[in-house]
């Protein structure tokens, strides 16, 4: 009998089906793979299996009885969420046993004892950090590994539900993390394994349920089916995987010329970007990609060296000045950096234009609502209006509406940093086209940062690989995997 | 058609509902005393909620970029003093000393904003210890004293009517088109929202963030000014204990009009309404009779429950979408 099954759940939101009738069965001892595109209905059911959502129709049994009238019975259910939501400013052994009354601490909390506990814990998952130092000093990595310990501290789990738990770690890392989900799988638990990575779900997975638009298209035991089967039933079409997206326009003329620059968390770094090239930037997650280009954009501080744009000294340390002379940085962080969460698709749009939306001083309403509308049609923003707020789009519409907006700002070097986080394969795939065309018919110099091998491979006409702070190498297209992986982990060859 | 857009967008509107509550408490009021819908009542009433309503409403507009001026009290009573001084010591052209008034009022501000962006402050403790500075100044300069002898030529502005309507309120009016034209219609105010959105993400996006955040504590300071010289306009003197309420009543008139502590969200006219709803609660409390020293803590609690009002029906909105 399963140890969780979901029997026939619809989830109603004004405007939309976000689960219609939905049928699926988890077995102890098995990994259960959902996937998705942005918007299939992952998020709800991830919600109406922890107890955040009651499904309209339909019941959730939980070792066989109703869970949706017996709520204690989710707590069976130890779950992990995608972004990382530790305690900052408390010790790691702290972020284990909180909530303290599901984890068995019972009266006066004792530092000591707590750290004691913990020990077997963090070398059970492998996390190499002391129990008492805060988590904000460990690595993101550790505190992704954190996140996944904390989940099972609760004894009597029965199900482990991850959503997308590999996003923030190195490859090393998540290896890590597989051989301890293989363990618990041993303890004949039942694992429900979100991911947007196919070669994840093949490397761990037992079984795969495709969602989309709400609805269970398709399920099958892994080892029957391949990484075309899961595309075209997720997208609803196929894909053409092998599809490249390197620039063939690269001029010999030169954009932006980095020399010698060094600040926070990089050192020495020297590179150039040519007029309609892709320029991928590969390395562990804290390598110092995205500090790097923050600080070329004017984000954050200089310590020395020089940066030469269209031949002349480019002014440092001034976003405005940088906006206002065509570079432009997408930021990872989409919620936190780059878009504005209350405000109207609308009004995250235009904000970047408002200049030549004016009239005397004021905006011309009129004029505003037919560009927003041009953009939402041009990059294919799927949102049921243009005053809906932003925050309840999905993450691939969120990073279209983005670029849409950096667009309009007459950008002539875009930084896209991690553009497809949390994206599925379908949008994925429209962003990498998207940056193709910028690059070849407006001549847009592209700088690519991705911890994705091959989203780098695909998309970069050079490839220049940090390893702490400093500058390992560059490839041209053709380097080879291998190569390019073992200057990540800072190996030279 | 036209109509039911305009109804869908009255029934979206926060403020509609805030505009219940004020209708609903003038009804409560009138039924309850006879005296409060008397056309003396209603004008002293209205005269008062002038001066915490523009403070309001400069209030609102930090609280959009999720900041706030605790100062503002300290920059009236001062800008006070200082009009009085030199219309009444110096012999200045009383007009010219109002607006030099009113312009160390926005140069108060500005020092306020200069020190909290540049310095990167909070600006509630930033405001805490500038209002020490602003309230010491004006003891060493008045020693307490008030200074009697306000010309009339600037009383009218104090005590005067335009028709029926007092004329602070008229200020407050202006005060309020302009702010609403600068949030409504202009860059400045789409950008006031975007960095209330997300400071990080509104500097991603080129926006000077830190020269809007000067120009509004700017115009916060302005605004106080003016409320200050009104004030001492409708004394008929000078005095130094002016506007010890107003940081903390326009706070609250900000919240019960609707706008987030945490920015980004909500409409300085509802400040406004929010100062008339206090307004109004102060009035019906005297008009009551009751008792001179329970007069405070009962108007601070139903101040509470009316800054409640738009949490609550946000609880009962989420509690419906679970429901349903």
């Amino acid at each position: 009998m399963s140890v969780l099954r979901v029997q026939n759940i619809t989830k109603r939101f004004p405007g939309v089906v976000a689960l219609d009738s939905v049928d699926i069965s988890f077995e102890a001892g098995e990994i259960h793979c959902i996937i998705g595109e942005n918007g299939a209905g992952k998020s709800t059911l991830i919600k109406c299996l922890t107890g955040v959502y009651i499904p309209e129709e339909g019941e959730v049994h939980v070792g066989g009885e109703d869970a949706t009238k017996v709520k204690t019975l989710l707590k069976k259910v130890a779950y992990v969420p995608q972004e990382i939501d530790l305690f900052n400013n408390m010790s790691v052994a702290e972020n284990l046993f909180i909530p303290y009354e599901q984890s068995g601490v019972k009266g006066i909390i004792n530092q000591k004892e707590l750290e004691k506990k913990a020990a077997p814990l963090l070398e059970k998952f492998r996390i190499k950090v002391k129990p008492d130092e805060l988590v904000k000093d460990i690595s993101i990595s550790a505190q992704q590994l954190l996140q996944v310990a904390r989940a099972t501290v609760h004894e009597d789990y029965e199900i482990l539900l991850l959503d997308e738990p590999t996003t923030s770690l190195t490859t090393n890392d998540t290896k890590i993390l597989f051989n301890i989900i293989a363990d618990i799988k041993k303890e004949n638990k039942s694992i429900v394994f979100i991911s947007h990575k196919l070669e994840e779900i093949f490397a761990l997975g037992d079984f795969v349920t495709v969602l989309r638009n709400g609805k269970k298209v398709a399920d099958a035991k892994i080892k029957e089916v391949d990484s075309d089967w899961i595309i075209t039933k997720m997208t609803g079409r196929s894909v053409d995987q092998e599809e490249q997206f390197q620039s063939n326009q690269v001029s010999d003329e030169v954009l932006l010329k980095v020399e010698r620059l060094t600040g926070g968390r990089f050192k020495d770094i020297s590179f150039d970007l040519k007029k309609g090239e892709i320029l991928g930037f590969s390395g562990l997650v804290g390598a110092g990609r995205s500090e790097l280009m923050q600080a070329i954009f004017g984000h954050l501080p200089i310590y020395s060296g020089r940066i030469e744009y269209f031949g002349s000294q480019f002014k440092q340390g001034d976003p405005s000045y940088s906006v206002s002379h065509g570079l432009i940085y997408l930021p990872e962080e989409r919620k936190k950096q780059g878009i504005l969460p209350v405000l109207s698709v609308k009004h995250n749009i235009s904000i970047a234009m408002l200049d030549s939306l004016k009239k005397g001083l004021t905006i011309v309403k009129k004029r505003e609502a037919e560009m927003v509308k041009e953009v939402i049609k041009a990059y294919n923003i799927r949102t049921p209006d243009a005053e809906k707020e932003i925050r309840f789009l999905s993450g691939g519409n969120q990073q279209k509406a983005i670029i849409g907006r950096a667009m309009k700002s007459s950008p002539k070097v875009l930084i896209f940093d991690e553009p497809t986080k949390g994206i599925d394969v379908g949008t994925k795939t429209e962003i990498y086209r998207l940056m193709r065309k910028l690059a070849q018919e407006e001549g847009i110099g592209i700088i690519l940062i991705s911890s994705e091998m091959e989203e780098i491979k695909k998309c970069s006409n050079r490839i220049i690989v940090l390893y702490e702070g400093r500058k390992m190498i560059e490839y041209d297209e053709k380097a080879d995997k291998q190569q390019i992986l073992s200057a990540i982990i800072g190996a030279k060859c | 058609m036209n109509r039911n857009a305009l109804m869908n967008r009255l029934k979206k509107s926060n403020m509609t509902a805030i505009g219940i509550v004020l209708i609903a408490m003038i009804a409560i009021a009138s039924i309850t005393s006879p005296y409060f819908l008397d056309i003396y009542n209603l004008q002293a009433l209205i005269r008062d909620l002038a001066f915490v309503g523009m403070i309001g409403i400069g209030q609102a507009l930090l609280l959009l970029i999720g900041e706030l001026d605790l100062s503002v009290g300290k920059i009236a009573s001062l800008c006070g003093i200082l009009a009085g001084m030199m219309m009444v010591y110096q012999d200045v052209n009383p007009f010219l000393s109002m607006f030099i008034a009113l312009l160390l009022g926005c140069v108060f501000g500005c020092v306020n904003g200069l020190i909290i962006t540049k310095l990167r402050l909070n600006s509630m403790v930033a405001t805490i210890g500038m209002q020490g500075v602003y309230g010491g100044v004006n003891l060493v300069l008045t020693k307490g004293k008030a200074i009697p002898g306000i010309p009339d030529s600037i009383q009218v502005f104090g005590k005067g009517s335009v028709g029926i309507i007092p004329t602070p309120f008229i200020f407050c009016l202006i005060v309020l088109i302009l702010v609403l034209f600068m949030i409504k219609k202009t860059k400045t105010g789409r950008y006031i929202y975007a960095i209330g959105n997300s400071r990080e993400a509104a500097k991603i996006l080129g926006i000077k963030v830190d020269k809007i955040r000067v120009v509004i504590y700017s115009i916060v300071g302005l605004i106080s000014s003016l409320a200050g010289v009104l004030y001492v306009a409708r004394l008929g003197s000078s005095q130094s204990a002016i506007g010890e309420s107003w940081p903390m009543n326009s706070i609250a008139a900000s919240v019960i009009g609707g706008v987030s502590l945490t920015g980004g969200v909500g409409n300085p006219a509802g400040a406004l309404i929010g100062a008339a709803i206090i307004s109004v609660i102060q009035n019906m409390i005297v008009l009551l009779g009751v008792n001179v020293y329970w007069q405070s803590a009962v108007s601070g609690f139903v101040v509470v429950i009316a800054i409640s009002f738009s949490s609550i029906s946000e609880i009962l909105r989420e509690r419906k979408v679970k429901v349903s």
